[in-house]
C-alpha cells in the first residue's frame, strides 16, 4: 500500500496535477489496476469522507477530491480488461415529479461518483414512469429519490409503486432524501433507505450494497 | 427670529459606492446578453423572440439589455399594498421598512407541548392571528406546509383561504401554476369586493422563483404572466444563493441573481406593462460543512443591503428582503442573534418587504415565540433608526438650569420634562427583561423563549381579527370545495 501514498496524498489534497502523474507512474510500472484504484484511490476518499464527517473540512475539498480521482479512473479506464474491475454499483437518480430543487440531488450524486459509483442522473421532474424505464434498461442496483418539498413527497411513494407494477422492485434498491423526508416517512413508503446529508448517502449506499 | 430646525439624520448603512452597484449591474446585463436564460415557456419565448431576443436551440434565448433597461423605466416604481379593508398599509417606497413572517415552513414548534411536530391547516390560522396582533409585523405569509390538508394539489388556495379568515393583514402568497393562482385571485377579489377594487387597493403579492442559474420553468412563467395580466404585484426573487445555485463570491451570486430578476421583469412588462414588480433576488450561502442554505448568516443581510444600494443608485424599484430568522434548531441565543443581526441591518439599509421573520432551522420550522420576538426586536431597531432629534426641546437646557439651579432634592425624574417626554425619548421594552433579579424570579424566572411564549398565547387567546362577512366567508367555502 505505501507505493500509492503519494497518489493517496495528492487526491486528498485535490491537487489534479501530481494525482494524474501518480496515477501515470504506477500504470507505467505495472502496478495492479484494482489494487491502484482500491489502495490509492478510494483509500483516498474514505480519509476525505471521513475528515469531512469530522468538520475538518468542507464540501468544496471534499468534491475537488473526488474531481482528483475522476480524473485519474479517466487514465485507468483505457487499461479496463473485462472481469477486471468490480463495479462497484449502478445509482439512478432524480428528483421527484413536481419538483425543481437539484442543488441537494446534485451534491449527493457527486459524493457517491467520488466514492466510486457509477450515477446516472434523470435531472429533476423526474415522473415514475420514467425512472422505472432507467432502472430496468440500466439494471441498476440502487434508486435515490430527491423532494425538496412536501407537496412532491407523495410522488416518492408513485415511484415506488410503479416500480412494484413493473415488477422490479425486489430488484433496485431505493433511498431516497431531501429536506422534508424524514426516516418514519421513509419507513412509511417502504423505500429500503433514508440519508439526511450527502456524507450519509454514501454511507447508506455502501449498506444497502453490503460494501461496508 | 425662529432659529432653523435641524433635520434629524436617521442612521443609515450602506454598503456598495457608485462603481461596484453600476459593476455589478453591467454584469448582470452581460449575463443575459452573452449567456442568455432558459425559457421553458414556448409563449414566452416567442414574445421574447418578437421583442429582438435572440433564440438558440430548442429554449436559449438571449436577452439584449436595452429590453431590461426598459421594464426597469416602465415598472412602477412603488407599490402600495393595502390591507384587506382597504387602508394603505404598506407602501413600498424606497424608505419604508416592512416585516412579515415566511412561507412553507414543514415543521412547527408546538405552542403547548413545545415540541417539534409537522405543521398542520390550524397553524396557518394561528400564525396570521398573531401577525394580525402584533403591531410591528406588517403582512402575513402561510409559515406552514400543512400536512393535513384534503387535496394536496389544493394546498396553497387552502393556506390562502386560512390567512384571508385569520388576517386583515396584507398577505404574500405561494402558488404553484396558472391554476391554483386564478382561485386564489377568486377569493382575493371577494375580499376587495370585486376585480376593479383589488385592481386599485392590492392586499396580495405574489411569491414565484425562477431557478437558479437561470432557467424559467412553465409554471413559473404562468403565475408570471397571471399576475402581470392582471396587475396583481409579484416578486420574483430566484434561490442565486452563493455557492449554491451561483458563485460562491458574493458580486458574481448577486450579478446572477440580478439577471435572473431583469429578466422575469422584462418578461413581466412585456405582459403587462406598468404592472408591480418587486424587485430582488435571495442570496444567502450554501454553508459548506452543512450543505444547508443559511437563513441566519451575515451574507444574506449583507447582498440585501447591496441590492439597497442598487435600488437607490440605479433602478429605483422597491425590494424583497429576509430577516428575522435563524439556523439555531430552537429558539436559543444564537437565535436571538441571528435575528436581530437582520432586522438591524434591513432597517439601516431600508430594505422594503422583508420576509421569514420568525423562522428557525434554515426554514424548515417555524415559531411563533419568534415572531413575537421579532415584534419586539423590530421595535427595538426602529427606534434606534429614529436618530437623535436635536432642538431646543430635546437639548432640554430649560430642564438642566431647573434642576441645577433648583432646590435641594430636585431631580430629572420629578421634572415636568420628563414626564412629558419620556414616552417618544425613551424605548420601552416590553419582552426584553430590564427587571431586578428578585422581581424577574418571583415573575417566574422566564428566559426570553418563556415570555415570548406566554406572550403568543395571550394574543392568541384575546387578540380579535374583524371577520369578514357571512358573504364572503361562505362563498370562500364554496370556492374551496368547487
Ligand atoms: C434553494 C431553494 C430553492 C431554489 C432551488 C434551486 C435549485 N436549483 O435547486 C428555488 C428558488 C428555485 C426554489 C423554489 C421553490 N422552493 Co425552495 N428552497 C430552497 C432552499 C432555500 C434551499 C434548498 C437547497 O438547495 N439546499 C441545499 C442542498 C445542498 O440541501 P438539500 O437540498 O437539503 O439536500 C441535502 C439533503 O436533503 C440530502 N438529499 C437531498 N436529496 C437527496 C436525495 C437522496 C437520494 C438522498 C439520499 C439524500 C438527499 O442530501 C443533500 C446534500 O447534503 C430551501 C430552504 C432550505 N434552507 O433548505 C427552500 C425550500 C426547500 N423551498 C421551498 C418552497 C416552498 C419552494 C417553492 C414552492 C417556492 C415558491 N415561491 O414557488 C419553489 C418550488 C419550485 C419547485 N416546483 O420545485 C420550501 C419547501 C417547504 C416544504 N416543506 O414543502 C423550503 C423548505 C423553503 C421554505 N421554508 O419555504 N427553492
Amino acid at each position: 500500500m505505501a507505493e500509492f501514498n503519494a497518489l493517496t496524498e495528492s487526491v486528498i489534497k485535490g491537487d489534479i496535477k501530481s494525482a494524474v502523474a501518480e496515477t501515470q507512474k504506477a500504470l507505467e510500472t505495472g502496478q495492479d489496476i484494482q489494487s491502484i484504484i482500491d489502495d490509492g484511490l478510494i483509500r483516498a476518499m474514505d480519509d476525505v469522507g471521513e475528515r469531512f464527517s469530522k468538520g475538518q473540512i468542507f464540501v468544496p475539498q471534499m468534491l475537488r477530491s473526488a474531481k482528483t480521482m475522476q480524473e485519474c479512473m479517466k487514465l485507468i479506464q483505457p487499461h479496463f480488461k473485462e472481469g477486471d474491475v468490480k463495479a462497484k454499483g449502478k445509482v439512478v437518480i432524480g428528483t421527484v415529479k413536481g419538483d425543481l430543487h437539484d442543488i441537494g440531488k446534485n451534491l449527493v450524486s457527486m459524493m457517491l461518483e467520488g466514492a466510486g459509483f457509477t450515477i446516472i442522473d434523470l435531472g429533476v421532474d423526474v415522473n415514475p414512469e420514467a425512472f422505472v424505464e432507467k432502472v430496468k434498461e440500466t439494471e441498476a442496483d440502487i434508486m435515490g429519490m430527491s423532494a425538496l418539498l412536501s407537496t412532491t413527497m407523495p410522488a416518492m411513494r408513485h415511484t415506488i409503486d410503479a416500480l412494484k407494477e413493473a415488477g422490479i422492485r425486489d430488484q433496485v434498491k431505493v433511498m431516497i432524501g431531501g429536506a422534508p423526508v424524514t426516516d418514519d416517512f421513509a419507513r412509511e413508503i417502504k423505500a429500503d433507505a433514508y440519508a439526511p446529508d450527502a456524507g450519509s448517502a454514501v454511507i447508506q449506499t455502501k449498506k444497502l450494497l453490503g460494501l461496508s | 427670529m425662529r432659529p432653523i430646525e435641524i433635520p434629524t439624520f436617521q442612521p443609515r448603512m450602506k454598503v456598495l459606492n457608485r462603481e461596484q452597484a453600476l459593476a455589478i449591474h453591467t454584469a448582470a446585463l452581460e449575463i443575459l446578453e452573452k449567456t442568455g436564460i432558459k425559457m421553458e415557456h414556448p409563449t414566452v419565448l416567442e414574445a421574447l423572440a418578437g421583442e429582438g431576443c435572440r433564440v438558440s436551440g430548442r429554449d436559449w434565448v438571449k436577452i439584449p439589455a436595452y429590453l431590461a433597461e426598459e421594464a426597469l423605466h416602465s415598472a412602477p416604481r412603488q407599490i402600495a399594498l393595502y390591507d384587506q379593508q382597504g387602508n394603505k398599509s404598506m407602501p413600498l417606497t424606497h424608505e419604508n421598512p416592512f416585516y412579515g413572517t415566511g412561507s412553507d415552513a414543514t415543521f412547527t414548534f408546538d405552542m403547548e407541548t413545545g415540541e417539534r411536530r409537522r405543521s398542520v391547516l390550524s397553524d396557518v390560522a394561528n400564525y396570521a392571528r398573531l401577525v394580525d396582533g402584533l403591531e410591528n409585523i406588517a403582512f402575513c405569509m402561510s409559515m406552514a406546509n400543512p400536512v393535513d390538508v384534503p387535496v394536496i394539489e389544493d394546498i396553497y388556495l387552502q393556506v390562502f383561504a386560512e390567512m384571508v379568515k385569520n388576517t386583515n393583514k396584507p398577505i404574500v402568497f405561494i402558488a404553484d401554476s396558472g391554476k391554483d393562482i386564478a382561485r386564489i385571485y377568486e377569493i382575493a377579489c371577494l375580499v376587495a369586493g370585486g376585480e376593479e377594487l383589488l385592481q386599485q387597493k392590492p392586499f396580495l403579492l405574489n411569491y414565484s422563483e425562477a431557478i437558479s442559474p437561470l432557467r424559467f420553468p412553465q409554471n413559473v412563467m404562468e403565475r408570471l404572466i397571471f399576475c402581470a395580466e392582471k396587475k396583481l404585484p409579484i416578486c420574483l426573487p430566484s434561490g442565486s444563493n452563493a455557492g449554491g445555485g451561483s458563485p460562491v463570491t458574493l458580486a458574481g451570486a448577486m450579478a446572477l441573481g440580478i439577471a435572473e430578476n431583469l429578466a422575469g421583469l422584462v418578461i413581466h412588462q412585456l405582459f403587462g406593462k406598468g404592472s408591480p414588480f418587486l424587485f430582488g433576488p435571495n442570496v444567502s450561502v450554501l454553508d459548506m460543512k452543512s450543505t444547508v442554505v443559511s437563513y441566519g448568516c451575515p451574507e444574506w443581510s449583507l447582498t440585501q443591503a447591496a441590492l439597497a444600494d442598487m435600488r437607490d443608485e440605479l433602478y429605483g424599484l422597491p425590494i424583497w428582503a429576509f430577516a428575522g430568522a435563524s439556523d439555531a434548531k430552537v429558539m436559543d441565543a444564537q437565535a436571538g442573534a441571528e435575528s436581530m443581526f437582520s432586522i438591524i441591518t434591513a432597517m439601516l439599509s431600508r430594505c422594503n418587504l422583508i420576509h421569514d421573520v420568525g423562522f428557525l432551522e434554515y426554514g424548515s420550522t417555524s415559531s411563533l415565540e419568534m415572531v413575537t420576538m421579532a415584534n419586539e426586536l423590530v421595535a427595538m431597531s426602529r427606534f434606534f433608526v429614529g436618530g437623535i432629534p436635536v432642538n431646543d426641546n430635546t437639548l432640554a437646557l430649560d430642564a438642566i438650569e431647573r434642576v441645577a439651579s433648583g432646590e435641594p432634592g430636585s431631580i430629572f425624574l420629578m421634572d415636568d420634562h420628563t414626564f412629558e417626554h419620556f414616552m417618544e425619548a425613551q424605548f420601552l421594552p416590553t419582552l426584553l427583561d430590564r427587571s431586578r433579579y428578585d422581581s424577574w424570579e418571583q415573575s417566574g424566572a422566564l428566559d426570553m423563549y418563556g415570555r415570548c411564549n406566554k406572550e403568543a398565547k395571550k394574543i392568541l387567546a384575546t387578540h380579535q381579527v374583524n371577520a369578514k362577512s357571512d358573504v364572503v366567508l361562505e362563498e370562500i367555502d364554496r370556492l374551496l370545495r368547487r
